[in-house]
């Protein structure tokens, strides 16, 4: 079995982080993982891009053309990775900054402020993590203890309530992605 | 009276350079600095592109030779992994400051713990004497037949002056040797380097003005002269840094 | 003792080069590979290495040359641009007999191109990495895995030849992060430094002396041998991966990332019944000749020639093997436009179909 994800934003919004963290997480699982970023040239603001393919056998192409998982963080990354999605396959979208995601063929379409939902929480730069406990929640890509493990390792070093904040985001996030699980 | 001995530094075979050529006295120099500070097995002549290559011939230590200007850069590669050897490189002045500009600057500017000896004779004398950097205004060469002239060439570079606006350097002197007082001093200057080098202080660079009886088209005799009119009053003689104590 | 991370391309190809010994580095920054030398400027120094940022990719190389005069396993990194700045540099390397680790991730070119993965490099790597005409061995490993594993062995061949050796990959490469498993670090002392090297921490205690300029019949006798060590590679040294091969009717010929998508492609062709195989050169200098000469053309249909680049740059090497026996067909994206499976899945299927050429 072999899941690609694609998420897209633009810088500083935790894309990057995001992928990684889900890749590592599945590799922790003893699953095979590539994580394959894009950037444009500007350090601050461009196009940010991502893409991690997950299997259970090693990963041949670490390249797919269209995605099982599509994540978007603003309309500009919607508008240009929207017909990358395979047509059954799951559309994330950060609904802070994604107007309108269009419905199309058979796709799953979660649209959720996960600006806001971690600003509630304490911090918006906890999006990313809102936006994975959801993909985790509705896919069940890789196991919640896997990921809060990961979590761990990236913020142990960290202030203490950093760790708290995300762990939150995801629980929170799991919550919201629980019921599309198919 | 001191004997006067063959440096333990220099082979028995003919130098390459032409008659007259301060060049092989700017080598004699190093090596007999070399001998009193007995480091000629451990030290390492970095010998770059030009009439310096010569040293190829007959230096008689451990060398290496490298390319068009980049001795500077070599001399990092080589004195970064073994810091214990007396590193110098012998640049002429194209060498060091027209193609490699950017290496003797950057390697001056990080205070690499290594000795530069730059022999400047205002020309480019292994290709035919051509402009170098240091070319004199008005002196001609064959890529300036009519003389240089400034407002298409510049003026010549000052290198001492250059090198000693840099904060990380240590030693930046330059010497003539055209008299027997300006060799004397460039011996010392020489030592002086060698041992701030020894004593892991950084950055020290020699400039010594040389001559080019072949390519000036003068007699060796006449070279010393034009040197005391012309180079000698542009390229002023005298240490421009000095914190090695 | 070996160990798995999740690691970068760059980063894995950084620690690979620390374990097999490097003690020194020189390198200027260029996208897509600056994570090489970011990872070795405080790794380096963790080993009792150097670590220098030179002034540009010419100073850069220089250093390493004079690194690896010394013995030190000495390594520089760039992507095209730097490569051709340090062309100099390698060809002065070949030339004074000196092993050091030339690592180029690729981007889109020519001139400064694109910051984006291109196998765009593969004629300056193979046939003229500076002037004079020397070779150097050039492997292009598929995956941070290969990267690691060739890395780890670069100067073994490196000192064996005393010639520098190249690792070439793509910015994909560089930058992907999967599953590496890393080599335990060589323990090398002075008495490995070796006998022509200018250290003497090995005990030489006579003069010596590295050059790149020669007498005339002495460069005339190091070019002979320098022809004579490119032919024993092609005899010994070449790597490369056959696939589905033996019984292909249409055999893809593609390195690097490109052999990856490939791959992917040719497995769901299978599938539909296509005898679709792949030959992919590891070493692309010496390239893999008798695999693709030795093909049996009155079983093979057509050879598909698979590169990240536009024109293909491999496709005169394997038309030399093919000698006209069969078709030479190519299928490529360039300038930082990625290959992705279903276009490589789509391209292979109408030239095996006929609706292509």
């Amino acid at each position: 079995m072999k899941t690609s994800f694609v998420f897209s934003g633009s810088g500083g919004q935790g894309i990057m982080s995001a992928g990684i963290t889900l890749a590592q997480t599945a590799m922790r699982m003893g699953k095979h993982a590539t994580y394959l970023p894009e950037y444009g040239p500007e350090q601050r603001g461009g196009s940010a891009k991502c893409t991690v393919v997950i299997s259970d056998d090693p990963i041949v192409s670490p390249l797919p053309r269209r995605c099982d998982n599509l994540i978007v963080m603003n309309n500009l990354a919607y508008n240009k990775f929207e017909e990358d999605l395979k047509p059954d396959g799951l559309l994330l979208c950060n609904a802070s900054l994604v107007s309108e995601p269009r419905q199309r063929d058979n796709i799953t379409v979660i649209s959720a402020a996960v600006d806001d939902l971690a600003e509630e929480l304490g911090n918006a730069k906890a999006a990313n993590i809102v936006l994975l406990g959801i993909l985790i929640g509705a896919t069940g890509i890789v196991s919640e203890e896997a990921f809060l493990q990961s979590l761990e390792d990236k913020f142990k070093a960290k202030t203490p309530g950093i760790l708290q904040l995300n762990v939150a985001a995801l629980k929170k996030g799991i919550s919201i992605g629980k019921p599309y699980r198919a | 009276m001191a004997e006067y001995k063959r440096s333990t530094m220099i082979a028995d075979a003919p130098s390459g350079y032409c008659p007259g050529c301060l060049h092989s006295l700017a080598t004699r120099l190093v090596s007999d600095v070399l001998d009193e500070l007995g480091q000629g097995d451990n030290s390492l002549n970095v010998i770059s592109v030009g009439c310096s290559a010569l040293n190829i011939l007959y230096w008689n230590g451990d060398f290496c030779s490298v390319a068009h200007g980049r001795a500077p850069a070599a001399a990092t590669g080589i004195k970064r992994t073994n810091p214990e050897r007396l590193v110098f490189a012998y640049q002429g002045d194209g060498d060091l400051c027209a193609i490699g500009l950017a290496e003797i600057m950057s390697a001056a500017n990080r205070g690499e713990n290594f000795t530069v000896i730059f022999a400047n004779n205002q020309t480019y004398g292994m290709t035919g004497g051509q402009m170098a950097p240091t070319t004199l205004i008005g002196q001609k060469t064959t890529t300036t037949v009519y003389g240089r002239d400034p407002h298409s060439t510049g003026y010549p570079m000052k290198m001492c002056e250059l090198i000693s606006t840099l904060e990380a350097p240590v030693y930046v002197a330059r010497f003539a040797l055209n008299s027997p007082k300006g060799v004397r001093e460039a011996r010392a200057g020489i030592k002086k380097a060698f041992q701030a080098q020894m004593q892991g202080r950084g950055f020290t660079f020699v400039e010594l003005l040389t001559n080019c009886p072949t390519n000036w088209h003068m007699t060796p005799l006449q070279t010393l002269d034009y040197m005391n009119t012309n180079t000698i009053p542009y390229f002023k003689p005298g240490v421009y840094k000095d914190i090695t104590e | 003792m070996s160990e798995k991370r999740f690691m970068k391309g760059n980063e894995a190809i950084a620690e690979a080069a620390v374990r097999a010994g490097c003690r020194f580095f020189a390198g200027y920054p260029i996208t897509p590979q600056n994570e090489i030398p970011e990872y070795l400027s405080w790794r380096l120094p963790e080993v009792g290495g150097a670590f220098v940022q030179g002034e540009s990719e010419i100073a850069s190389v220089n250093m390493v040359y004079g690194a690896a005069a010394m013995g030190t396993r000495a390594m520089t990194s760039s992507s095209g641009p730097g490569i051709s700045l340090k062309a100099e540099g390698i060809s002065y390397l070949a030339s004074a007999m000196l092993p050091a680790l030339i690592v180029n991730i690729s981007r889109g070119g020519p001139g400064l191109g694109s910051i984006q993965p291109a196998q765009s490099d593969y004629l300056q790597a193979t046939k003229a990495l500076g002037h004079g005409g020397f070779h150097a061995m050039v492997f292009a490993p598929n995956s941070a895995q290969e990267a690691v594993d060739l890395v780890y062995e670069a100067w073994e061949y490196a000192e064996r030849d005393r010639n520098p050796v190249m690792v070439l990959m793509d910015g994909c490469l560089g930058n992907i992060m999967e599953e590496v498993e890393l080599p335990p670090m060589k323990k090398l002392t002075d008495e490995d430094l070796p006998e022509w090297s200018l250290t003497r921490r090995n005990g030489r205690d006579y003069q010596g002396n590295i050059t790149p300029i020669y007498t005339e019949p002495i460069l005339e006798g190091i070019n002979t041998m320098a022809g004579e060590m490119y032919k024993a590679w092609e005899e010994e040294d070449v790597k490369a991966e056959s696939f589905l091969v033996d019984d292909a009717e249409y055999v893809v010929v593609a390195y690097g990332i490109a052999s990856r998508v490939a791959k992917e492609a040719i497995m769901a062709l299978r599938e539909e019944g296509f005898k679709v195989g792949m030959i992919r050169p590891i070493t692309v200098f010496p390239y893999p000749k008798k695999l693709i000469h030795d093909l049996d053309y009155s079983r093979v249909k057509g050879i598909i020639d698979i590169e990240m680049t536009i024109p293909a740059q491999m496709r005169e090497d394997i038309e030399l093997q093919v000698a006209e026996r069969c078709p030479v067909y190519e299928y490529g994206r360039s300038g930082g436009c990625l290959l992705d499976d279903e276009g490589v899945y789509d391209a292979i299927k109408a030239i095996v179909t006929g609706g292509a050429d």
